[in-house]
């Protein structure tokens, strides 16, 4: 059986968690240039106000990720 | 400028986006500095004179802002492009990377990537004085000595050290600079990337193992590859089962690897961050209620004060010029070429200059709102909405800036990766009301409506910028629909942290978008004005002499001389090759309303919406009053503007004695106005940005179709 992972989208607002891989690979490669690395704390800020899009931070860096981006990111359990 | 090319060295401007690359590149070069195109693409490219303390110059070009050197969207294409090509024009001989010391760690991706590539190279750690007040410190001598290329610790926004840079890069640039780079790479290639480079290397000529790889990873769309360069590697890649994909997750994440423990020894960070000053503001301004609320109040004022602003500034630019063509006609002798002069080439002038102070303004506004890092919560805020219209978050700065002009908003869609998306923007942008429908706007509503309320008429007014607004967002749902794509679309956007702007940025920007729009729109208007001159000053031979004698023969003696000119002028309009033209369309337009004056009057506005008005004063042998009311109108209240040309149109009749301007042929003419597509600049853009004339052509039937349709069924149920 699969076993399924959390991803950014799953986080509660200002939690965070540690990024374990990416689900797709043209995603992983925009991602990883901007700093999301596997292993590095990602933290939920708040969605957007018309929802399908995440505020994040990452090591003091703030993102903007789109849902698909968001949830292309697994988290470690 | 081309030949001088040749000798004067090429120092390129590199880094992430938000690495402060901007005001480096404003503080090296100032003025000195220009907008030119890449050859064979559409992005835009800045470049300005660099002069070294020693006097020697050189030429900066600023390339776009990118994280990698695998890019994802047009914009980031360019960097590699560039840099692959050892043939390109903006091929440079060294390079400065620009990066955000505060967060170092995430800047260094590109820079390890530039580092194989081999070029000579200088950083300029950015943010030196934002650094200082946080308390970060950073061995620059040890960076330095890790890297192997000088680095500089500078501020782009004091001036700190911006000297020492440039005498650190002219010792570059003359081989005795600390550049003593051992041969390895920073990055040791794996054995799957080590086969292709090599058999690239062998098949293609190419610099460091590194160029090789680029060239195998991007080989399918590098624009300067032979077709059999490219079928070679194409080939390659093919026989090693090369997973370019994949195999750039992996150098990123080997990178990172890399560089973070030389970061770690060399920057010393406060441990802790504080809930800062931006997550604060970010708490109110991504707030679920008050960000989109807080926007829309933005927007609101920013509109009043590009309304406002008109009101004033247009004024002034009126009666500069309308004191000028009347200087200059007093000066000359009367004949053709003063003529044109006076009627078609200043009045063309004038017709661009008057929205310069509306532009400015507008580009003003969103340019501080950008600086200070407001647009990117905006593009967060509205991505998904934008989506829902097959566009993107970041559409939404090109669709405000469609308030003002949509030149200059459809030159800023460049940094939207996606192609569809960004073809739906530049499609739809010129719906949004600029600030060329405002004039006619102030005539027609008054003329639908004669006697309702000031507040309806306002009211009416600012119904026409959502009007256009429901168009631009239909019209990108049916594109949506349409039109199929293959491309990745990404938001993935960094939220700078929030700050003053920098004025001389803003300033250099906003000159810059001037420039665009003058060079870009202006040339254009003044082209078509002297066409439309020709038109309407020449016609089947002796017609307009029969009409102007006419005309003579039977004017009484209690006209004045002005009134006389006048109808001599409109007389000759009407038998010259633009009136023929005008009575000829005028069973095409006879649903819509419309006579053949207001067909002239469309003719004339499909080179330029705001030409409207002249043609209409010069119809209703107003030419002499025209002059004068424009200059009026800076005193008058918005509908009380332009009195004598509204009574004379209320007055006008069909052959039948039916009135012409009735409520059913104003909003009419209106909705035509708000919907077609009326501005040859306009079209010269798309084409520019779109690489063909496919989709201005496109444009220009759809939108004008769409014009004539909802005119039509305006006019069909308001004259029941």
């Amino acid at each position: 059986m699969q076993r399924r992972y959390r991803t950014v989208p799953d986080l509660k607002q200002n939690e965070s968690a540690l990024t374990l891989a990416f689900t797709d690979p043209t995603l992983a490669g925009k991602l990883t240039a901007m700093g999301v690395l596997p292993g590095v704390r990602i933290e939920l800020v708040r969605p957007a106000p018309f929802g399908e899009a995440y505020y994040v931070k990452v090591d003091g860096v703030r993102l903007a990720l789109r849902e698909e981006e968001a949830a292309s990111i697994l988290l470690e359990a | 400028m081309k030949e001088a090319r040749g000798k004067v060295p090429k120092i390129a401007l590199i880094g992430n986006p938000n690495s402060g690359k901007s005001t480096v590149f404003n503080q090296l070069t100032g003025l000195r500095q220009k907008t030119g195109n890449f050859p064979g693409v559409t992005v835009e490219v800045k470049e300005g004179r660099l002069r070294f303390p020693s006097g020697a110059e050189a030429l900066l070009i600023d390339l776009p802002g990118t994280y990698s050197l695998h890019p994802t969207s047009s914009d980031e294409k360019i960097v590699t492009t560039v840099l692959t090509n050892p043939k390109d024009d903006f091929y440079p001989d060294a390079l400065v990377y620009v990066a955000d010391v505060t967060h170092l760690e995430k800047h260094l991706l590109l820079f390890t990537q530039l580092l194989d590539l081999g070029l000579p190279m200088l950083m300029a750690l950015n943010m030196a004085d934002t650094a200082a007040e946080a308390g970060i410190k950073v061995n620059t001598g040890k960076l330095a000595e890790r890297f192997g290329v000088p680095v500089v610790s500078i501020s782009g926004r004091t001036g700190e050290n911006i000297q020492k840079l440039l005498l650190d890069l002219e010792k570059l640039l003359n081989g005795d600079g600390h550049h003593r780079r051992s041969t390895s790479a920073f990055y040791p290639l794996r054995e799957v990337e080590k086969q292709v480079a090599d058999a690239a290397q062998l098949n293609v000529a190419t610099g460091s193992p590194y160029h090789a790889l680029l060239l195998a990873h991007h080989h399918a769309w590098l624009p300067f590859l032979q077709k059999q360069e490219r079928e070679t590697l194409a080939a390659i890649v093919q026989t090693k089962d090369f997973q370019s994909l994949r195999v750039q997750v992996d150098e990123t994440l080997d990178r990172f690897d890399r560089f973070t423990p030389i970061v770690r020894q060399t920057v010393s960070q406060p441990s802790v961050e504080p809930t800062t000053f931006t997550d604060r503001i970010d708490t109110i301004l991504t707030h679920r209620w008050f960000g989109p609320l807080i926007f829309f109040g933005v927007m609101l004022l920013v509109f009043m004060a590009i309304f406002f602003g008109y009101d004033i500034t247009g004024g002034w630019v009126e009666s500069g010029i309308g004191v000028m063509i009347d200087a200059i006609g007093v000066g000359l002798r009367e004949n053709w070429f003063t003529d044109l002069l006076t009627k078609g080439v200043l009045p063309g002038l004038q017709g661009i200059l008057v929205f310069v102070p509306q532009i400015a303004l507008l580009f003003l506004l969103i340019t501080i709102l950008e600086e200070v890092g407001y647009m990117a919560r905006a593009v967060f805020i509205f991505d998904k909405t934008m989506r829902r219209f097959g566009m993107n978050g970041r559409s939404i700065v090109a669709l405000i800036g469609g308030g003002a002009c949509a030149v200059p908003a459809i030159m800023g869609t460049r940094t939207i990766s996606n192609w569809k998306e960004r073809l739906i923007t530049v499609m739809v942008t010129p719906f949004i009301s600029c600030s060329a429908r405002i004039p006619v706007y102030l005539v027609l509503i008054p003329v639908a409506l004669p006697h309702s309320s000031w507040w309806t008429k306002s009211l009416v007014f600012g119904g026409m910028y959502f009007f256009g607004l429901l168009a631009a967002l239909g019209a990108a749902y049916t594109f949506k629909k349409l039109l199929r794509t293959s491309d990745p679309s990404y938001l993935a956007l960094e939220l700078p942290v929030y700050r003053m702007p920098h004025w001389k940025n803003v300033w250099l920007t906003v000159w810059e978008k001037v420039k665009a729009f003058i060079s870009g729109a202006g040339k254009i208007i003044l082209y078509i004005s002297v066409v439309l001159w020709i038109l309407g000053n020449t016609g089947p031979s002796g017609a307009l002499e029969n009409a102007e004698a006419q005309v003579k023969a039977t004017a009484t003696a209690e006209m004045s001389q002005d009134s006389l000119d006048d109808l001599v002028a409109a007389k000759r309009l009407e038998a010259s090759f633009a009136g023929m033209v005008g009575k000829s369309i005028e069973p095409l337009i006879a649903p819509l309303g419309y006579d053949w004056k207001i067909g002239i009057a469309l003719l004339s506005s499909f080179a330029a919406r705001e030409v409207f008005n002249g043609t209409m004063y010069t119809i209703y042998s107003l030419e002499s009053v025209g002059r004068v009311e424009e200059e009026e109108a800076a005193n008058q209240r918005p509908f009380e503007r332009y009195s004598r040309l509204r009574r004379q149109m209320r007055d006008d009749t069909f052959r039948d004695g039916r009135p012409v301007y009735t409520l059913a042929t104003g909003i009419s003419l209106l909705v035509f106005y708000a919907l077609a597509m009326q501005c040859m600049s306009t079209l010269a853009v798309v084409r520019r940005e779109t690489g063909s004339w496919k989709w201005p052509l496109f444009q220009f039937f759809f939108m004008s179709g769409l014009a004539y349709l909802c005119a039509w069924v305006a006019f069909t149920v308001l004259s029941r």
